[in-house]
């Protein structure tokens, strides 16, 4: 059984419907991304999953219903999700977001998870006192991935980390990623535009084209598809 | 009243109705409650006046009151101390509010949604202060009674200045309604002109998307300025025929309670729809003048706070007032007895009820007074 | 048109030109601006708070003071020592407050995208508050004693009533329990999050409902105490406040929406500007808001920030 199982999921906004129908899996320990470009629809896939705007099917997560379920009930699940733009909040102290991203969290190992965090973000521990809204957006991204991690999540939303970073900033980024969920065994579901870097890291993906999975496989054989190539890769 | 575009068999019965009861009403009340009748026409036509600013431009006023303050004192001072007649004032009253409406509206080009509510509450809560400040020309506390010079017992006397109606069986307060039913029709047919002109157009674009507006070859800041000396002098007529009705004028009646109940009347009647402040005042002065003291004492001051209830419950359940719940109402209604040919246009629906109602309000009489 | 029963102003320049001893020396006006101005830092605090929590700008602030102050006198007439009874009223403040922003204002969503709705929300509890306080206290004015007495002491030749010593020592504790809440506490950490952006608050757990609604039982309590010093000068009936609002929104409009500072700074410098200009140029003899009216103007025309609020605030 996978951990994330998404059946025919549909949501939109008002009366204009952006999902016609996802299925999407995710397993364990798992990096999966979905690809697509603007507007066809990758946001609203993860705010659906995560109860940020209705829809309809199923979301099944460790087995259980999730459909309907507020952001905050999911996270209490471990699910957490990196919003588009980073959503950083940017009036407080790279310290203080940390501390909110694990204000849910009931143990008395927060402080001492925001010192580990801050080392595992080099960039950020340099920034501790900065205001999150006066950083760079690479350190944005990653203080926007640490924050996520600090509620100990099992599973993470990430939406377009790429988005607005240089090329090298971006490969940063990921390689981080890369290292933190390898290390907290943390599973990723992952929506990008930047099909060439995500599909280096990602284990399998799918394809989302005006609200419709078009195509899904292992990440080698997207990256050796031609059609995928040439809409995605700028081969 | 000929049959428009839009306008169902319901309407134009409404109409044909209200006009009926506002050339009949004069003749079947007690003359106190005429006079009470012409005050809710000079919240009508002041309410009117805001609608335009706030209801179709929205630039947000809370300090109409003190136009409407200003227009009063100005008509008062002309009469007192310059001895003008007395209908020439409500222009020059006119006149002088839309010289400063065009003054607030130079700032309020940078100071815009609720910044722009916070600065005119300031004014409105500054303009009885600025009488009593002034009290060489304004009266101070004690006001002004509208004096001219008459014949009284035989010699010629400063006496308050009263209607005497030219016509025979017409009683003085009568003929006073409908001189003012007449200032209120002109008003309301002007504001309905502005608004369905492509003036009108351009303060409804400017409202939704400034930038836009701009973009599209709306000159916006004169746009907004005129609007804001406009409406500010349509809000002067009303304090002009206050003042005229009531014969004095006092720092008293020009209060912050005044601008909130302007503004309670746009939005209780149906902001951006022209009929709809005139509608709210009705309410309003039903409110204050019939049903308030009919309560035991007791509760006389229970009327705030239904007025202040009612407001928050509308702005919750029906925001555009009661002119647009009615007409979503009777658009619901015909579109279900031409069948459902219609139902995917619901998109459409808000636009073309403030359509219509333009369009009704520019041909049917536009005081409104049913009680 | 039927006015209101009673005037709305009158009482405040009163207080300032004509009651008591003529005030002739110009360190006695600025030690009455001090104790105002304390008072409209009270209110200006409140304003802050719900700015910084839900971005409103809330014209109800003044009423919901003058209602809370209303069960403060309840409590002292009915024997209660007056702490307590001011406890009570901010507790009262507080449940008011809250009830507010579920019912009436939450719905709204962001008032930056419904000005008007926002205006007319804040304007309807005015009217409302108004109403419910003249239905249940009645139009005649109460009398509240002040808290610390009428005494005063005499320092350098200048007589400080104890009353404006103890406006300025409690605004201080205020504003120290407010920046201890905001700088150490978990939930002081979650309404600044939330002030900040609602939707990754959200997402990190943090429930936003219940941080905007503490906002506002927390701004309606503070402002209690901005009634509570008001109404022993003022006389403690209906529209005890509307005055003082103008100028708590003065004091924040000068120091910034979004700073606690800011509100203390301001409030202080309107409190004095209001006392001293009316007293030496003699065409603001009777509006001691016309000063603070300029400065509102001037502030959000040339600096909408103000002294010490942060930039993205001014949306103006």
């Amino acid at each position: 059984m996978s951990l994330l199982e998404v059946r025919d999921l549909r949501a939109g906004y008002g009366m204009v419907e952006v999902l016609f129908g996802l299925d999407i899996d995710v397993d364990e320990g798992e990096l999966v991304v979905v690809l697509g470009a603007n507007g066809s629809g990758k946001t609203t896939t993860l705010r659906a999953i995560s109860g940020m705007v209705s829809a309809t099917g199923s979301v099944t997560y460790k087995g259980q219903e999730v459909l309907g379920k507020r952001p905050d009930q999911l996270l209490g699940m471990g699910m957490s999700h990196v919003p588009q733009g980073r959503g950083t909040i940017n009036a407080l102290s790279v310290v203080d977001n940390l501390r909110v991203g694990g204000i849910s969290r009931k143990d008395s190992e927060v402080d001492s998870d925001v010192e580990l965090w801050l080392e595992r973000f080099p960039r950020l521990g340099e920034r501790r006192d900065q205001l999150a809204g006066s950083m760079s957006g690479g350190e944005q991204q990653m203080l926007a991935i640490a924050r996520a991690f600090m509620s100990k999540p099992e599973f993470l939303l990430l939406d377009e980390p790429s988005l607005g970073l240089a090329p090298l900033v971006t490969r940063e980024v990921f390689d981080r990623l890369r290292d933190v969920t390898a290390d907290t065994s943390t599973s990723v579901l992952l929506v990008e535009q930047n099909a060439n870097l995500a599909l280096q890291f990602a284990a399998r993906g799918y394809v989302l084209e005006a609200g419709e999975i078009v195509m899904s496989g292992p990440a080698e054989e997207l990256q050796g598809d031609e059609a995928i190539q040439k809409a995605y890769l700028g081969i | 009243m000929k049959s428009l575009r839009g306008v169902g068999p319901v309407q134009s019965v409404l109409w044909a109705i209200a006009l009926v009861v506002l050339i009949v009403l004069p003749f079947t009340s007690a003359p106190f409650r005429v006079e009470q009748y012409i005050t809710w026409m000079t919240i009508a036509v002041a309410a009117g006046g805001l609608n335009l600013l706030t209801g179709y431009n929205g630039q947000i006023s809370v300090g109409h009151g003190a136009l409407y303050g200003t227009g009063a004192y100005t008509v008062a001072i002309l009469v007192t101390d310059a001895e003008w007649p007395l209908l020439p004032t409500v222009i020059a009253a006119a006149v002088v509010c839309f010289m400063v409406g065009v003054i607030i509206g130079l700032p309020a080009l940078r100071i815009k949604g609720l910044y722009l509510a916070l600065v005119t509450l300031a004014v409105a809560t500054l303009f009885p202060l600025v009488i009593e400040q002034f009290s060489d020309l304004t009266g101070g506390s004690g006001g002004l009674t509208l004096t001219s010079e008459q014949l009284y017992r035989g010699s010629i006397r400063d006496r308050r200045v009263k209607w005497e109606s030219p016509i025979d069986g017409l009683a003085s307060d009568q003929w006073k309604y409908f001189i003012f039913l007449g200032i209120s029709i002109v008003c309301f047919v002007v504001i309905a002109a502005i608004v369905k002109s492509r003036v009108g157009r351009s303060l409804v674009a400017i409202r939704d998307n400034e930038t836009a507006a701009e973009v599209s070859g709306i000159n916006v800041s004169r746009t907004k300025i005129i609007t804001f000396g406009v409406s500010a002098g349509i809000a002067g007529i009303g304090g002009a025929m206050f003042a005229l009705n009531k014969g004095q004028v006092n720092p008293t009646s020009f209060t912050l309670t005044l601008s909130i109940y302007l503004l309670v009347a746009v939005v209780l009647g149906g902001a951006s729809t022209v009929i709809g402040p005139a509608i709210g005042a009705v309410i309003y002065g039903v409110f204050i003048d019939v049903i308030a003291p009919e309560l035991p004492e007791t509760l006389e001051s229970a009327t705030p706070l239904i007025l202040g209830t009612l407001l928050v419950a509308q702005m919750l359940m029906a925001p555009s007032g009661i002119v647009g719940w009615f007409h979503d109402l009777t658009e619901k209604v015909s579109r279900r007895r031409q069948g459902g040919g219609k139902q995917d246009k619901n998109v459409d629906v808000t636009v073309t009820t403030h359509e219509v109602v333009a369009e009704t309000d520019l041909e049917t009489d536009p005081g409104g007074f049913h009680p | 048109m039927r006015p209101s029963r009673k005037r709305i102003w009158g009482s405040d320049a009163k207080s300032l030109s004509g009651r008591g001893p003529p005030v002739n020396n110009f360190l006695e006006i600025l030690v009455v601006g001090i104790g105002n101005g304390a008072t409209y830092a009270m209110l200006g605090l409140g304003l802050v708070v719900i700015y910084r929590s839900t971005g409103l700008l809330n014209f109800a602030s003044g009423e919901l003071a003058m209602f809370s102050t209303f069960i403060v006198w309840t409590f002292w007439n009915l024997g209660f020592p007056m702490w307590l009874a001011i406890l009570g009223g901010m507790l009262g403040g507080f449940l008011i407050g809250v009830l507010v922003h579920k019912v009436a204002v939450s719905p709204l969503g962001d008032p930056h995208e419904r000005p008007l709705a926002v205006v007319i929300v804040t304007i309807g509890l005015f009217l409302g508050l108004n109403g419910a306080a003249q239905l249940i206290w009645g139009t005649v004015d109460k009398r509240l004693d002040p808290w610390f007495g009428v005494s005063q002491i005499t320092v350098g030749g200048v007589a400080i009533a104890w009353q404006k010593i103890g406006a300025v020592v409690v605004l201080f504790v205020m504003v120290l329990l407010l920046w201890a809440l905001f700088k150490f506490t978990k939930v002081g950490l979650s309404m600044r999050a939330v002030a900040s952006n609602s939707e990754s608050s959200a997402l990190c757990g943090v429930s936003v409902q219940n941080m905007l609604m503490l906002g506002w039982g927390m701004a309606a309590g503070i402002g209690t105490l901005a009634g509570v010093f008001s109404a022993p000068n003022l006389g403690l009936g209906t529209n005890l406040m509307q005055l003082t609002l103008v100028f708590g929104f003065a004091a924040i409009v000068l120091g910034g929406f979004d700073s606690i500072l800011g509100a203390v700074v301001g409030g202080f410098v309107v409190g004095i500007l209001s006392s001293v200009v009316p007293q030496y140029i003699t065409v603001f003899e009777k509006m001691p808001l016309a000063p603070a009216f300029i400065l509102i103007l001037a502030v959000l025309l040339f600096r909408p920030q103000g002294l010490f609020g942060s930039k993205d605030v001014a949306r103006v």
